[in-house]
């Protein structure tokens, strides 16, 4: 599987919000935990929607949360 | 594992118990007979009694088990997932018609048509679930 082209702080931001869970914080954006857990994986890519779900979340703009890694 | 992802796993298992029964069993020395439409019709409704059956016992059994985890509505990836399973089933299946149309110039029976499509049916269901497995199993 080819690796995605951006990397994410969830991880970070989730245990800086008070140790907030995988489940708590899909729970809140409206997505399940293994979902959560793909996307801090670096596995899948969400939609720009959830994207934004997520930083609105931790009250980040999306460019907090989510960084473009050039590969160049 | 999932309620979704166990439910994948349940129909992959019953899909191969059932229809290898079926293909294993099926009175192929009648097939070019009207005998032969016949069998299918029966065993083939056996075998969608005996998937339904397992489908539901193992849907119940495992809803109770994890009541939060049946509830749990479809999220985007889940979408994705099952889309991608779809696309995958798609190639076999055409290649199955496209077989039998083939087959069906050649002059193959009415019952040989009908288990070649049932064969095509099957193994478009056993990609589409088989990926869809997979894609779980790997995160995405």
């Amino acid at each position: 599987m080819a690796k995605l082209p951006f990397d994410n702080d969830i991880k970070t931001l989730r245990f800086m919000a008070g140790e907030m869970t995988q489940g708590d914080l899909g729970e809140k954006v409206g997505v399940t935990r293994q979902t959560i857990a793909a996307i801090e994986q670096g596995k899948y890519s969400p939609s720009l929607e959830v994207a934004f779900r997520i930083a609105r979340v931790f009250g980040k703009p999306l460019e907090d949360v989510f960084g473009w890694e050039d590969p160049s | 594992m999932l309620f979704r992802e166990k439910i994948h796993w349940v129909t992959l298992f019953t899909m191969i118990v059932a229809f290898g029964w079926y293909f294993i069993n099926y009175p192929w020395q009648v097939v070019d007979m009207k005998a032969g439409v016949w069998a299918t019709g029966a065993m083939l409704l056996v075998t969608a009694i005996g998937i339904i059956i397992v489908m539901t016992v193992a849907t119940a059994f495992f809803a109770i088990r994890a009541p939060g985890e049946a509830h749990l509505k479809e999220d985007e990836r889940d979408r994705v997932i099952h889309s991608r399973g779809t696309h995958l089933a798609y190639y076999p299946l055409v290649i199955g018609v496209w077989v039998n149309l083939g087959a069906a110039f050649y002059g193959l029976s009415q019952a040989g048509q009908i288990n070649l499509l049932l064969a095509t049916v099957v193994l478009a269901e056993l990609v589409r679930i088989g990926s869809q497995i997979y894609l779980y199993r790997r995160g995405y």
